[in-house]
Order: C-alpha cells, then sequence, then structure tokens
C-alpha cells in the first residue's frame, strides 16, 4: 500500500538520470508518480548494468531501483497530440519535474509558464547541470562532469594518478534530491495560497554542497587540499583514515580532544591487551592532545601519529573487517569497516530494523530485494512497495481514467505514434 | 503572501553535527524560525572543526559549524541539569518541530523523547536522526559522516581497481541523509495540515544513505555481484575520466572527459587536432573494451591543452567535458557565479566568510542564507524574555547556576 503521508498528490516525471530519485522520493512519500517517457523508454532504461546482464529494460538495475512505484505512460514529444497529453496531465498534477535539456519544454510549450497558465497551482522543477544563465547553461553532460565540476573529483584519489569517481555515479541522484526537498519547500506555501512556482536545481551546485567546507580553505587557510588517497588533512598534518586488514580496509578516526580522545584511549588499550603499542601510547593524555589534521604540527606530533598508524596498520592485518567493527561497537571506538555490499546484506543492524524490503516483479519472474524506506514514521510509514513500471504500462489507465480518453481516440494515438 | 516558503513554521533544534543540522538549515534559510539549543559544556564538535578564522581555533570561529547553521537563532542550556531541561519544555508549544540528533538514549535520558514532548503538544512533529536508527543492536554506534560513508558503501566503490580503496573527501553521507530528512518533515508537516496529526520519525543515516546504493545492492541480493572500485571506467562511455593538461602556475591540471558514441568521439579527435586509425578504437564497444588504452590516447593528446579552453573547444563540438575543479576553481567558476551561488556573510566573531548558498532557486519564494551562523548563546537574552517571558534578573540568575550556558 502507497503511504497516507502525500496520497492524493499527484507528479509528473520527465526527468532521466540527472533526477530519477526525486520522483523515487515522491512514490516512496505515497503520492501518485506518472513517469512520461518516450514510445522506445526513457534513456535510464538502458543504463548498465543490467541483472544476470540480460540487457532489457525489465532488467536495467537503475531502472529497477529508481522508478520503482512510479506508473510509467508513453508520449512522443515530436508530435503535437504527444505534447497536448502531457499538457492535460500537468493541468491535472501538483508536481512536473525535468531534466531536459534548458529551454527544449518551453519551445513545445511545456513550459512552466505555459503549463502554469492553465494551472496555477503547478509547482515546476527543472533540473540542470549547470543553472538556467552561466556559459554553460546547454553543454553536454555525463554524471562524471558534475562530479569534476563540483570539486569532488579533485579530492578523489593519489597523487601522481587521475582524479576518481565513485563506481556508481552519485552526481544525479545529489540533484534528484535536492529537487525533491525544493518541490516540499515550495509546496508550504501552495497550501496556504494555492500558488505554485517554477525551481531551478543547480546540480554543479549540489555537489560543492558535498565538500564539506572545504571551499572556506583558500579564503580562511590559505590553502587548499588536493588527492591524499588514505589520508585526510593539509599535507603537512594529514592523518591516515584507511588501513587495510585481513579481507578489505577499515576506516579509523584518530584525534584527541573530548569527543575523540576516549576511542582513540580505547583502540590503545585493546593494542595493549594484544601486545601492539608502546609505553607512550598508554600513558599519554589524548583527552588533551590536539593536533589537528589542518594544524601546524610539532616534530614530536609528527614522530608520534607516524608511530601510532604504523602500530594501528600492523595490529589490523591480522583481523577481518567484521572481527574489528565488533570490536569497535563493543570498546565505542570511532571505527567503521569500508563495507562491501555484500557486508551491508549481512550486516545486523539493517535485519534487525527489518530494512530489507522484498518486491515482487512479475516482468522477470522474480522477488527483489530493495532497500527500505529513508525514515520510519509512526503515523504513515513509508517506503517503496511496487515494482518499476514497463514502459507504458499505464497509459491506458491514465488516459482513459485520468484524461477521459475513449478507446478509439487511443488507438488513433498509439497508431499515429503519439503515445 | 509570505515573502519566504515556510514563514511561520517553528523549529526547536537539539541537533548537533552534520545531518541534524543541515536539515534545519533548510527550514531556516526558507523562512522559518529555528532555535538552536546548544551546550557549551559539550559544544557541537563542528564548533571546533576546521577551517577556521585565520586558520586560528575558536569556538565562535569554525566555518565548519558556521556553514551549516545559517539562518538560525542560537541559544544556550545545559540540558544536564534539570532546570534547563524545564526551560526546554517550556519551548515545545511554539514549536511545531523538534529536531535531535544525539545517539539515542539521550533525549530518554533527559525526559525530552517524543513520549514526553507529545504529551505537551500533542500534534508535534518530532524528527530523530542518529547513525544507525533508534533501534537495534547498534543504534547507540558514535559516529560521524566520514566513518558512515565507509560503513555504507561508499569507500570500497572509491578506488582504483581491486585492493585500492581511495575514499570520497569528508562526511560524504552527511550530505545525503538530509534531503530525505527535510522532505519526510515538510511531508509530515502537509500531513498533519490535513488530518491535525503530528508523528515521529526516526531515521538511520546508515539507513537513508543506501538509498544512493540502491542498484548495487539489488543486483547484490539477487546475484551475488559485488560492486567495487574501478577507476574511472565506465560501460556506457569511452574515454571516461580525467586526463592531465597542461599545468598552471605549477600546479597540475586535469580535465574530465565523456564520450558517449561514434559522433562525439570524431568531435573529440577533430577538437584535440588528432587522428586515430587504431582498431581498438574503432567502435564504441570497442572503446569501452580498451579504456586502458584510450585513457592513455586520449591523456597524450591533452596534456599540451588548457583545461579551460579545451572545455570550451569539446563543449562546442558537442562533447561533455569540464575542467576538474579545486576550491580555488569553485570560487571562480562563470556558472556557479551566474547562478548567485557564493554569498559572503557577516558573522559576530569572524568577520565576512564564504558561504555555500542554495542548490536550487525558486521564482516565488526563493530562501536565502538570512543571516551567518549565531555565536555561541546569541539569542539566550531574546529568546528566553520574548518567548519565555522571563524578566532579565531571572535569566542573570539562570546564568549563574549555569542552566543557560
Amino acid at each position: 500500500m502507497p503511504s497516507e503521508l502525500l496520497k492524493g498528490l499527484r507528479l509528473l516525471d520527465l526527468t532521466d538520470e540527472k533526477g530519477a530519485l526525486c520522483g523515487k522520493m515522491f512514490a516512496d512519500l505515497g503520492a501518485e508518480v506518472i513517469k512520461v517517457e518516450p514510445p522506445d523508454g526513457c534513456s535510464t532504461r538502458r543504463i548498465p548494468p543490467y541483472l544476470e546482464d540480460i540487457a532489457d529494460p525489465d532488467h536495467c538495475l537503475y531502472s529497477i531501483a529508481y522508478h520503482a512505484g512510479k506508473k510509467s505512460v508513453t508520449a512522443n514529444l515530436a508530435t503535437d497530440d504527444g505534447r497536448a497529453i502531457v499538457a492535460d496531465l500537468a493541468a491535472q498534477s501538483d508536481f512536473l519535474v525535468e531534466s531536459h535539456p534548458l529551454g527544449y519544454l518551453d519551445s513545445i510549450g511545456l513550459g512552466y509558464d505555459a503549463l502554469a497558465k492553465k494551472n496555477p497551482r503547478l509547482i515546476y522543477a527543472s533540473i540542470t547541470p549547470f543553472g538556467d544563465s552561466g556559459p554553460g547553461k546547454d553543454y553536454n553532460w555525463a554524471d562524471i562532469i558534475t562530479w569534476a565540476a563540483g570539486g569532488m573529483m579533485y579530492l578523489m584519489g593519489e597523487e601522481g594518478k587521475p582524479p576518481l569517481q565513485m563506481s556508481l555515479p552519485q552526481a544525479g541522484l545529489h540533484a534528484g534530491g535536492e529537487a525533491a526537498v525544493a518541490m516540499m519547500l515550495a509546496h508550504y506555501p501552495r497550501q496556504i495560497d494555492g500558488l505554485g512556482q517554477r525551481i531551478v536545481v543547480n546540480m554543479q551546485a549540489c555537489i560543492v554542497w558535498t565538500l564539506m567546507n572545504e571551499q572556506a580553505m583558500p579564503f580562511l587557510h590559505g590553502s587548499y587540499l588536493s588527492r591524499t588517497g588514505v589520508f585526510f588533512g593539509s599535507a603537512d598534518a594529514r592523518r591516515k583514515i584507511v588501513y587495510q586488514c585481513k579481507d578489505g580496509h577499515i576506516s579509523i578516526m584518530i584525534a584527541g580532544g573530548m569527543t575523540f580522545g576516549n576511542s582513540t584511549r580505547a583502540l590503545i588499550e585493546w593494542m595493549r591487551e594484544n601486545g601492539f603499542g608502546s609505553d607512550w601510547m598508554r600513558t599519554k593524555d589524548w583527552i588533551s592532545w590536539v593536533p589537528g589534521v589542518f594544524m601546524d604540527l610539532t616534530e614530536q606530533d609528527h614522530k608520534e601519529i607516524e608511530e601510532l598508524e604504523a602500530t594501528i596498520q600492523r595490529f589490523m592485518l591480522a583481523m577481518t573487517k567484521h572481527e574489528i567493527y565488533a570490536q569497535g561497537l563493543q570498546r565505542r571506538i570511532f571505527l567503521a569497516p569500508c563495507a562491501t555490499v555484500a557486508d551491508i546484506a549481512a550486516d545486523e543492524q539493517l535485519k534487525a530494523r527489518d530494512f530489507w524490503t522484498a518486491v515482487p516483479h512479475d516482468t522477470i519472474g522474480r522477488t527483489l530485494t530493495f532497500p527500505g524506506p529513508f525514515a520510519k514514521l509512526t503515523a504513515t510509514p513509508i517506503g517503496s512497495t511496487a515494482r518499476a513500471p514497463r514502459i507504458g504500462e499505464h497509459s491506458d489507465e491514465i488516459y482513459r481514467g485520468l484524461l477521459g480518453l475513449a478507446p478509439e481516440r487511443l488507438n488513433k494515438l498509439r497508431a499515429a505514434g503519439s503515445i | 503572501m509570505s515573502r519566504f516558503a515556510l514563514e511561520g513554521v517553528h523549529v526547536l533544534d537539539f541537533a548537533w553535527v552534520g545531518v541534524g543540522p543541515i536539515t534545519t538549515k533548510y527550514f531556516a534559510d526558507n523562512g522559518a524560525d529555528v532555535i538552536r539549543v546548544e551546550s557549551a559544556t559539550r559544544p557541537d564538535v563542528l564548533r571546533i572543526g576546521p577551517p577556521w578564522k585565520d586558520a586560528m581555533p575558536g569556538i565562535n570561529r569554525s566555518q565548519f559549524f558556521a556553514s551549516f547553521n545559517t539562518s538560525k537563532k542560537g541559544i544556550t542550556l545545559d540540558l544536564s541539569k534539570p532546570k534547563a531541561r524545564e526551560l526546554a519544555k517550556r519551548m515545545v508549544p511554539w514549536a511545531d518541530i523538534v529536531v535531535e540528533s544525539f545517539t539515542p538514549k539521550a533525549m530518554r535520558n533527559w525526559g525530552l523523547d517524543y513520549e514526553n514532548l507529545r504529551a505537551i503538544r500533542a500534534d508535534l512533529i518530532m524528527l530523530s536522526t542518529c547513525m544507525q536508527g533508534q533501534t537495534g543492536p547498534n543504534a547507540l554506534y558514535p559516529g560521524f559522516g566520514t566513518l558512515m560513508a565507509a560503513l555504507s558503501g561508499f569507500y570500497y566503490i572509491s578506488g582504483y581497481g581491486p585492493g585500492s580503496c581511495t575514499p570520497p573527501y569528508g562526511a560524504y553521507t552527511d550530505f545525503i541523509a538530509p534531503r530525505f530528512s527535510t522532505c519526510a518533515l515538510l511531508a509530515a508537516l502537509d500531513y498533519r495540515r490535513r488530518t491535525g496529526q503530528g508523528q515521529y520519525i526516526d531515521m538511520s543515516q546508515y539507513e537513508a544513505a543506501m538509498q544512493n546504493l540502491a542498484p548495487a545492492l539489488i543486483d547484490y541480493f539477487a546475484t551475488g555481484r559485488v560492486l567495487g572500485p574501478r577507476g574511472n571506467a565506465s560501460a556506457r562511455y569511452a574515454p571516461h575520466g580525467a586526463y592531465r593538461c597542461a599545468d598552471e602556475d605549477g600546479n597540475e591540471r586535469w580535465i574530465a572527459i565523456a564520450v558517449a558514441g561514434d559522433d562525439q568521439w570524431r568531435a573529440m579527435l577533430t577538437a584535440l587536432a588528432a587522428d586515430s586509425t587504431d582498431r581498438r578504437f574503432a567502435n564504441q564497444p570497442a572503446r569501452i573494451e580498451n579504456a586502458a588504452a584510450i585513457d592513455e590516447f586520449v591523456g597524450s593528446l591533452t596534456r599540451i591543452h588548457n583545461a579551460q579552453e579545451l572545455t570550451a573547444k569539446l563543449q562546442a563540438a558537442g562533447v561533455a567535458a569540464y575542467p576538474v575543479e579545486n576550491c580555488v576553481d569553485i570560487h571562480q567558476d562563470d556558472n556557479l557565479e551566474a547562478f548567485g551561488f557564493w554569498h559572503w556573510l557577516e558573522h559576530k566573531e569572524m568577520g565576512p566568510s564564504p558561504y555555500e548558498g542554495l542548490e536550487h532557486r525558486m521564482s516565488r519564494t526563493p530562501g536565502t542564507l538570512r543571516s551567518a551562523a549565531p555565536i555561541l548563546g546569541q539569542d539566550n537574552d531574546e529568546v528566553f524574555r520574548e518567548m519565555l517571558s522571563l524578566s532579565a534578573d531571572e535569566i542573570e540568575q539562570l546564568k549563574k547556576e549555569n542552566v543557560i550556558f
């Protein structure tokens, strides 16, 4: 059952991979989300990898994940009839989100101004790679381009090697989430005065926001970071945050102060129990130990950090991620395994919270396991319970039910390639 | 019509560090009244986190804290004291929304959990967000977003190949979770408007982060395939990666390029004044297959070019490209500039400093950074006098007792 939370609200989803998560979030929240795609399917239906490497839209993992809970209708925007049908849908919708090249929908009569004339309540969000007015407003796009433009790529990787993207592209997901927030923000005043508005989401800005204020370093510290591999911090004060262990990597935060000092002390005690570490590590007052990753360190600080990191590295090599994480939890040490999807699938916490959700897929004759809801709400539980639609699966239902088109008219539109 | 989207919405904010404050920042920048309750005995760790004004640490000198707490008011209460908790409870009738982000036992121990607070205001909406959720064996896990980014799989998919692990910068998941918590809160507000009913929201930052990894998780459960680090290799684009350009002022420069098919491949070669008869690059499947060779080839071509000029040239030819920008570049970026992204705000102690603006723009009720972050206890007098009608003497006495602190 869809959630009661946003029951009765309808969102038209005209995005590709720059915003598919937006509609997914609305579907999770209980809105009716109608994905409008070309007769041969949206480009998100053809993003590899595919389940079992079967290259058809029903096995496309991106589509399976991010169209779950949506309905799908097809409309050929190259035809007048196709456009008219989308305009009619927009007249009966509360939200519209799109990520076409800037100005395209305006040019075919589906821009905000045209649609808002018929439906002033409409909240209309355009997801753009670089905003709507700069020199890059019409730039060609791929997810890695935004990762680079937003500054995250420069900070990922090792010195002497190329900057990196993650294996699962992320920029479009950030932009989709931001569009969802913006539209929900705009929904609040609409409930007071009945008026919608136009929203422009800037994907480049979304990635800059992930930099955790590194942006201010040039102005406040007179320096900026570069790729530091498994280290974190400025070049002369950097701290190792990724250590090798028996079956992968583990991330550990080593610091002093009120928050971290106890954790560092607990780690040193754990090493001592196993015969690792030096006397000075055990007697040092870690609570008042201050050297930070963006400070000038003394010779002594450097020596101590180097020895501590080397000791931790030796200690970790004999244990698995799982063993280290279990001890970390018990001893309250700031550490975490660099988990694979297999580790996550086996995680006891997620199981205990009944996180994983089984979603039957009659399209491919199997039931798939999905990440569960992004939050637990006491009055109105949320989360996806329906599989992604097939291309145009709901055309009949929506066009007949919502738009009241007669079957003969639908057949004609179909024959003409409009839907 | 109100000027901001959320004018009239009241948020009582006990949150700290990243996800909670970023969530309430969405509210504050959009006109809601957000009052942050802080403690001087256990200050928000971000208050002492870098970067600092003039690189000098101080409780009111952190841009890390400042960036996440724009447009809010700040008061101080030592919640370990019963009198402080009573004052906090007296503010609940005012609040549409209460947000907190401690490890789960803190609010319960203080008697400030949802059950207690809804007894004060029946239609209250309350969000608790912590690392791993309010229930389950690891609910008390004390972590930060940097560790959560490792735990939730993002470190593992960042690297040059098997065995390599070069994590994303910073607390990556802190920039995923707030959009989910904010949407949940705004939707809950709408539900309350329709039904009169408030509710409690338990958001695990772990579970929110999983949404950005969904295809790989579904794949694993179904087939056992584990997505791993693979450099910049792509199954769709080739070339696809970062390529070294000409150095500038002794600094290395790179350009990101993604080529989707034959037309773009030829356009790229033309823009680079190059040609290739290499059979490994004859068509898109071949180019994807030979990604390592193509990276070497393209890298040899870009090395003499200026990254910005080459971007303009490639984009004009229809090829997706952009300089790999560092933290100086993003402040000089024409596109961010045209969007009006950067803001310089005047902070009581830091003076002017650079803030990230909003990542979207609204036509009718645009949000903005209304004020710099509060210094510790900045709004004590105003809030306690006006909202709780305390006299100047009472406030003075509470300060002496370190209740307001």
